[in-house]
């Protein structure tokens, strides 16, 4: 009867907090994580390596590194944004800034090992290059970002101060 | 505490402070809109990056024997790789590397846009929510573990100790079964948001248009109870993304097309031209990194052909005075660079015949390094049988060098790269 199962149906979800799909779902999402997970404890050397990695990832990304630059954020905005009216050259000259030291910082995250020349030996070793290029890499590119941000800035701030 | 709040039943205590606190969270940008457009940016780039991650399993074609790295637990590959189109290595793996690169961007944008999530009170409401939390850490964790070790494992370097490959696809697994549940979960709140907010129309507000996302009806979502005055658009927002995206996806593309594109590569390791001689180019591994003896690779250096009625034995010149062909083929590495060359050596077929092996059915390729988990490889018998399937001698016209794996070296089209076995001492037919 449909009433019947109308009834059942929210009872579950007023007990379970989701249609009974959701559950399925779940469960089967559930399954086979944890079958992955068992795979790769069973196979790495050594499991805790991996264990400490994984949540070493989420530790260090939602406690310690988003935090960081949230914090590094919040000094930016109330050292341009202090006091006086947020005057559109002030909240302007912010974002000239976020963006190149964001461009500059992702590119640094994602190319640190060779930025850094990280184990270096290895790669002289299997590719017969050096990684001594990199740092003065993404230094000029740390520079143009910031020296091109600058320069539209500068573009526009007759403008913006027009504005006011 | 508001009416709904009394009515539940108590929570297990947690901080109210600090992030726990939803009026900490000050940015007016964050919300469900704003989660929605990253993700349907994020959702096709980690579409293709986990097919092509799992073809690029298949093309390791772990069911022959001595391919396997480790045990996959479920062997679902289920076709041969192909030999054709040659480039096929190149195109999935290329995507593979470029896809999980211009993903990063906002992956980081989407963790930021949602964190306050991760603080909700209370922290569990059902035994629903209970469970996509749980799915949640596994996304996230293994989201950021399988990027992680990607972007590690393409500049070589390898802090973390385990082997690369199984945690990679492990995690990936775990990663994609937390994304799988995800989805299901949250597809209502992006088609709420999209119908409330327009697709696009969030990304033409300028910043005195720019205002705090509501919350959306019946829904838990990141959208700020006390927001600060914004100081950024969210084209601005989205626009940074983008642009870091669209670098990484550009250094990436360098590292897989090469020629004249090779310069994009930039902070990607594989950007460096090694000279212009015949030789000089991308090698993988060096000779000097394998501690194979000099003696080995000398006059003295034989192949030996086995698994037929004639076991063969050949010296360089006995392969130099057999019928030699020619072909364009790739280098096409897991790391997500490649290299074409033109190849001259002798086809896979004609060494069968002259041992007096009849149509084999598997082939199998050993080096004379000593160990190594990648000196051997498999083929299949569509791989043994393409035309440009061969013992490569020469390469641009010249004799290999010893990093590209003189005396001999196998090079079959569209196979990954490190299967194309450097310095062949022995191929065994079956």
């Amino acid at each position: 009867m449909g009433g019947g199962d109308g009834v059942l149906l929210r009872r579950f979800a007023y007990e379970y907090g989701s249609n009974p799909l959701h559950l399925l779902a779940a469960l089967a999402a559930l399954l086979v994580s944890a079958w992955a997970l068992a795979q790769a404890l069973g196979q790495l050397e050594p499991p805790g390596k991996f264990v400490v990695w994984f949540l070493g990832a989420i530790l260090l990304h939602d406690l310690l590194f988003l935090p960081f630059y949230a914090v590094l954020g919040r000094l930016a905005e109330r050292a341009f944004l202090r006091g006086e009216a947020r005057s559109r050259l002030r909240v302007a000259a912010l974002n000239h800034l976020r963006v190149p030291v964001i461009l500059s910082a992702l590119a640094f995250l994602v190319w640190y090992p060779d930025i850094l020349a990280k184990s270096s030996e290895g790669f002289e070793n299997a590719t017969g290059l050096t990684k001594d290029v990199y740092l003065g890499r993404w230094l000029l590119l740390t520079a143009v970002l910031f020296a091109g941000s600058a320069l539209v800035l500068a573009l526009r701030a007759r403008r913006l101060r027009g504005a006011g | 505490m508001d009416d709904e709040e009394a009515r539940r039943p108590p929570s297990p205590p947690l901080p109210r402070g600090g992030p726990f606190r939803r009026s900490s969270w000050k940015s007016p940008l964050r919300g469900p809109w704003l989660a929605s457009f990253l993700s349907s940016a994020l959702l096709p780039l980690i579409a293709i990056c986990a097919l092509t991650g799992f073809l690029s399993h298949a093309a390791y074609e772990t069911d022959l024997s001595g391919n396997a790295l480790f045990d996959e637990g479920v062997d679902f590959y289920f076709f041969d790789w192909p030999t054709s189109p040659a480039w096929l290595y190149v195109a999935t793996q290329g995507l593979h590397i470029i896809t999980g690169l211009a993903a990063i961007p906002i992956l980081l944008a989407k963790l930021w846009a949602v964190i306050p999530q991760l603080f909700e009170r209370p922290g569990a409401r059902s035994f629903a929510h209970v469970l996509d939390r749980i799915a949640l850490s596994l996304l996230v964790g293994g989201a950021l573990f399988v990027f992680a070790t990607g972007v590690l494992n393409i500049q070589i370097y390898y802090p973390f100790g385990f082997s690369f490959v199984p945690a990679h696809y492990f995690g990936s697994i775990v990663f994609l079964a937390g994304l799988a549940l995800h989805i299901v979960t949250k597809l209502g709140v992006m088609r709420s948001a999209f119908r409330e907010r327009g697709v696009v129309a969030p990304l033409k507000e300028d910043l005195e248009h720019t205002r705090p996302e509501p919350p959306l009806e019946g829904r838990h979502t990141s959208a700020p109870a006390d927001p600060a005055p914004p100081t950024m658009t969210r084209r601005l927002l989205i626009g940074t993304v983008g642009a870091g995206s669209v670098g990484l996806a550009a250094m990436g593309t360098g590292q897989v097309v090469g020629g004249p594109l090779r310069d994009l590569t930039f902070l990607a390791p594989r950007g460096e031209s090694a000279g212009d001689g015949p030789n000089d180019f991308m090698v993988n591994k060096t000779f000097e990194a394998v501690d194979i003896p000099m003696e080995k690779v000398g006059p003295g250096w034989r192949l030996r052909i086995e698994g037929g009625e004639r076991p063969a034995t050949l010296t360089r010149e006995d392969l130099l005075g057999m019928e030699l062909i020619e072909a364009d083929l790739p280098i096409a590495c897991v790391e997500g660079w490649s290299t074409t060359q033109r190849w001259t050596g002798v086809r896979l077929t004609e060494l069968a015949r002259l041992a007096e092996i009849d149509s084999p059915g598997g082939l199998q390729v050993r080096s004379l390094q000593a160990d190594g988990p990648l000196r051997q490889a498999s083929l299949n018998r569509g791989q043994i049988e393409s035309p440009d399937s061969m013992l490569a001698l020469m390469v641009n016209g010249a004799d290999l060098s010893l990093d590209h794996g003189f005396p001999a070296r196998l090079m079959v089209p569209a196979l990954p790269g490190v299967h194309n076995t450097k310095w062949v001492g022995e191929m065994v037919f079956s």
